[in-house]
């Protein structure tokens, strides 16, 4: 029935913002830095993922990894580039470089690909299954389930690998890491790697299903910052389980009240969550 | 360097009669705008550190008010000014109490939920248009209409707007006020250990700040004639305000204007050398060299002036 | 303080000397302003109808008489006025309606064009034509949609293409049409983006609609840059209306399509009010799941060795596409414009004026569908029209009114089933 296809719906497309929400709430946890460009790193994902299956002819898999690695790389450049010189500035600096990074990277994506809207020629995955009269298609199942089993890599990596406790330690105490023998620098390219590379395998996903052009960085952004303030910052989990929130929140208001009071709902709840919970579900208070 | 301001204020009133023609006129008149916003936000935003990314939601008030005024009323738009400066002053009251309370990055992210809320919901919102706008008098009714063919009267108008908000900061800056909000931005704990009342301090800074935005936007649409959700609300008239104080140096008094100098003519510029071929090479320009400009010079154009001339600068805002 | 400012005063004349100065003039050229968004949002909307309109810049200059009744194609230039030749100068006001006030006054006062034309989005086109109003210079209105551009008592804006309240009023006539041939149509549901284009046209078919009592099931207003559509087509089903009419642009006409096919919903008949599904990227996209689906246009490429079908060719040569129906309706405005010009016999304002107001092109002179070109006295052209189009394998055919009609109407439409 029509109200469990509107939460299946929902919940699908917000494993997807976990997905390139978790990298933000990494960086932000470990750095206090809002990265204005996140958006753009998704929208760069999805073209990725275009030039992978038309170039290349690949498949899936390929377009994903391909996404996955070519935004990591790009993730470290911008660290080691940019970043790492705005960090101890001023906010007003951090907002500045970032800002001018996602002008730079949106509109360089402009150029090359034009505004013109572009969608993925059709891929091996298609179809819809009907499970129990819910109708889901595969491409966004198939998506969504990938988004959320990477979510939870990533939280795996985090908690269980040398790695992982490597960069926690960095986002809790920088100094006592630095006498630990971790370097942090090193640790803090690497955390934005992972967060670019996770929001461009959220792109290539999200590209199998959705049409894009280079102007959609902004909204993923947006989305971005409500998911990771209602997960808390720093929480890569809270981010699973917010993204997942807000998807259900949007799939919702869009349903009940309309398309266009889906967005009030959702930022009026971020305004709320702000005000009352700062720290979200599960940040550090 | 006593030449200097005098100078200034010669070059900025005889501007119109050196570069002649509607043409550079114009980009007089979007440079002073710029200036005014980027100075309004400056009070808030860059003298106490408060770094709002949401200013767009009283432009917008001040915006839509005087349209509102003559679309319903059929009264001259200027009528509804200070009604627009009312209502951003009552918003900043109402948005400034709770949201202070944040600190830093949770600061900047309420204020553009905030703005962004505002924005879908005038969007939605027949009275003022909803998504379609307001447009003010296309030919003027008689003067009061400010509908002006030449651009001059325009510059002249907000050129004095922009000498007000400039004078009212430099009176700020000199007093015991201005030196609460310094303290602030050095650091909230300190400050209020010294007996700064930090709370009143930041909300009075934005209600001057939210007032002065306010008029910036009423002065845009009575200039434009037109106003829609986009154009008064829009992430990105609040990200310009911030880029150019920060460009320019946030929390120095001729910052904005610094900014405002560098960014106009560029933006302009940009258009019209790379703007017909439509290759958006105008925002890659202006992104890059934002970029530049927060990696190699953070503290503004105004920092690096006073590095590049150590013989002559003095702290031009005391400790 | 005294330090910045003097660094201000020396910076400012430099500053501004870093902005171009005004082009030369050639003689005998009348030269056109066009305002169009190519880069922003609507860059692809804008860019094609660049091209467009400087492919009928160089029917207008150049010896064409292989196109028949085409005013001014047979000839080189402008007759009337000694064989001058049309000089287009582009802006991009990238979807701002600031900036498109400014650069409408730059190209009046620095590069003295003689008339203008734009601008796509209607905030834009608000605020250019005040300014050509104000100035006493005639503008164009190629295609913007919202009602009031020429309902403002303005004297010297001039609007090509049919309004919001000409299509839903064809709309109501097809309906009218259908439910004489027995077809069912008790409620239909308006879905459109919000801004001020939807807005408009689904205000009018809305009051259309009431007037002419056919239930609106739903209206569903939603922002066009919505990632995910699913809740407005489950909105649909619940209703189940017997026509849904989608006003939207281009990813979110795609996305409905795709996304009705995945949650199983085909309505008897979708019709697309153009936009979105005119354009290129929409049949390569969606035409295996949207057999059927209508849409409006008063463009139609006609048989090979017609007129229309050469100027397809022409623009195609340049752009490696179909022209679309958008920057077909700002092309025939473009026409009429040069009719105009010709017919004033000097580049005048006040005789341009004139001869516009005195318009009358008749059908066969025209590429597109209307029944002419004619003015009113708020300068909105009375004689537009459309036809409705239906999309059959990989093209749209035109499959009413009857008497135009190339191919069979199919209703209900097929969608993706066989």
């Amino acid at each position: 029935m029509l109200l469990a296809q509107v939460i299946v719906g929902g919940l699908l497309l917000g494993a997807i913002y976990a997905l390139f929400s978790s990298g933000l709430t990494l960086i932000w946890g470990m750095m206090n830095f809002i990265n204005f460009a996140h958006g753009e790193f998704v929208m760069l994902g999805m073209y990725v993922a275009l030039l992978v299956v038309v170039w290349l002819g690949g498949g899936p898999e390929a377009f994903g990894f391909a996404a996955a690695f070519a935004l990591f790389v790009l993730g470290v450049v911008v660290y080691l580039s940019l970043i790492r010189h705005v960090m101890r500035g001023p906010m007003l600096a951090q907002i500045l470089s970032t800002f001018g990074l996602a002008l730079l990277l949106r509109y360089t994506a402009f150029w090359i690909f034009s505004a013109n809207f572009v969608s993925l020629p059709q891929v091996s995955l298609s179809g819809t299954l009907n499970v129990a009269g819910i109708l889901m298609p595969v491409p966004q199942l198939v998506a969504g389930v990938a988004a959320i089993a990477l979510t939870f890599a990533l939280h795996l990596l985090l908690t269980r690998t040398t790695v992982g406790s490597q960069l926690l330690a960095v986002a809790e105490d920088r100094n006592a890491a630095m006498l630990m023998g971790i370097r942090p620098d090193r640790m803090q390219a690497l955390a934005w790697g992972l967060a670019a590379g996770s929001a461009g395998i959220a792109g290539a996903l999200m590209a199998v299903s959705y049409p894009w052009s280079p102007s959609v960085g902004e909204t993923f952004g947006l989305t971005a910052f409500v998911v990771v303030t209602l997960g808390g910052f720093g929480s890569v989990p809270g981010a699973m389980y917010a993204g997942l929130i807000i998807g259900l929140i949007q799939a919702l208001s869009a349903y009940w009240f309309g398309p266009i009071y889906k967005d009030i709902v959702v930022y009026a709840l971020f305004v709320a969550l702000l005000w009352l919970r700062p720290q979200g579900l599960m940040g550090k208070a | 360097m006593r030449w200097g301001l005098p100078a200034l204020a010669a070059l900025l009133l005889f501007y119109p009669f050196i570069f002649t023609g509607p043409f550079y006129w114009d980009i007089g008149v979007a440079f002073l705008l710029a200036a005014i916003s980027a100075s309004a936000w400056n009070i808030v935003g860059g003298y106490a550190g408060q770094v709002s990314v949401g200013h767009s939601m009283f432009f917008g008030v001040g915006a839509y008010t005087p349209l509102l005024f003559y679309h319903l009323w059929g009264l001259p738009p200027v009528a509804g000014v200070p009604a627009g400066m009312l209502v951003s002053l009552g918003l900043a009251v109402a948005i400034g109490m709770p949201t202070f309370r944040l600190r830093g990055h949770y600061f900047s992210m309420a204020t553009i939920a905030v703005a962004e809320l505002i924005r879908i919901f005038v969007g939605t919102w027949e009275l003022v248009g909803a998504a379609i706008g307001l447009q003010g008098p296309a030919v003027g009714r008689a003067w009061w209409d400010l509908t002006f063919r030449s651009e001059l009267p325009y510059y002249y108008i907000f050129l004095a707007v922009l000498a007000v908000v400039l004078y009212t900061t430099f009176a700020v800056e000199r007093s015991r006020f201005g030196y609460y909000l310094r303290a602030i931005k050095a650091g909230e704990r300190a400050a209020r250990s010294l007996g700064v009342p930090v709370r009143e301090t930041k909300l009075k800074a934005l209600m001057l700040s939210a007032v002065f935005t306010s008029l910036a936007g009423s002065l845009y649409s009575i200039k434009t004639g037109f106003i829609d959700p986009e154009s008064g609300f829009g992430i990105l008239v609040s990200v310009q305000m911030v880029i150019v104080a920060a460009l320019g140096g946030a929390g120095a008094l001729f910052g904005p204007l610094i900014g405002a100098l560098i960014l106009v003519p560029l933006q302009t510029a940009t258009n019209t050398w790379f703007g017909g071929g439509g290759s958006g090479l105008t925002y890659i320009l202006y992104g890059g060299i934002i970029v530049l400009l927060a990696r190699f010079e953070p503290g503004g154009m105004h920092e690096w002036w006073l590095r590049v001339a150590p013989f002559l600068a003095r702290r031009s805002h005391a400790a | 303080m005294t330090k910045s400012s003097a660094m201000m005063a020396a910076a400012i004349a430099a500053a501004a000397a870093v902005i171009s100065a005004p082009p030369a003039q050639a003689a005998g050229t009348v030269k056109i302003g066009i305002l169009w968004p190519l880069t922003g949002n609507a860059a692809a909307a804008g860019q094609a109808s660049k091209a467009a309109a400087e492919v009928a810049a160089e029917i207008v200059n150049n010896k064409h008489p292989e196109l028949g009744n085409l005013p001014l194609a047979a000839t080189e230039g402008l007759p009337n006025q000694g064989g001058a030749k049309l000089e287009l100068t582009f802006v991009d006001h990238q979807g701002n309606p600031s900036l498109a006030q400014q650069l409408a006054t730059r190209l009046i006062t620095q590069d003295a064009v003689h008339v203008l034309m734009g601008a796509y989005q209607s905030s834009c086109s608000f605020t250019a034509t005040a300014v050509a109003e104000r100035y006493g210079i005639p503008f164009m209105v190629g295609e913007s949609a919202a009602l009031n551009i020429t309902g403002r008592g303005f004297k010297w804006v001039f609007r090509g293409t049919p309004i919001a309240s000409d299509y839903a009023a064809t709309y109501m006539r097809f309906f009218e049409d259908m439910k004489k041939q027995g077809k069912k149509i008790a409620s239909i549901a308006v879905v459109n983006e919000n801004t001020d284009y939807g807005t408009s046209v689904a205000d009018s078919i809305e009051a259309a609609a009431k007037k002419n009592n056919i239930p609106v099931a739903i209206r569903i207003p939603y922002s066009a840059s919505s990632t995910d559509v699913s809740a407005q087509v489950l909105q649909l089903k619940e209703k189940q209306p017997d026509v849904v009419i989608f006003i939207s642009y281009t990813s979110d006409s795609i996305l409905y399509m795709k996304t009705m096919k995945n949650l199983d919903y085909l309505p008897p008949m979708v019709i697309g009010d153009d936009t979105g599904f005119s354009d290129p990227s929409f049949i390569p996209a969606v035409a295996d799941v949207a057999q059927g689906a209508m849409n409006r246009s008063a463009w139609d490429i006609g048989k090979p060795g017609s007129t229309t079908s050469k100027i397809n060719e022409m623009y195609k040569a340049k752009t490696g596409r179909d022209l679309d129906d958008t920057s077909a309706r700002n092309m025939q405005s473009f026409f009429a414009l040069a009719d105009a010009l010709n017919r004033a016999g000097s580049t005048e304002p006040e005789k341009i004026r004139d001869a516009l107001t005195k318009t009358d092109l008749k059908p066969e002179q025209l590429m597109m569908g209307y029944n002419g070109v004619k003015f009113d006295d708020t300068g909105q052209n009375i004689l537009a029209s459309t036809y409705l189009i239906q999309l059959k394998d990989k093209a749209y055919q035109l499959v009413w009114p009857d008497k135009a009609a190339a191919a069979k109407l199919d209703w209900p439409m097929k969608g993706w089933k066989q």
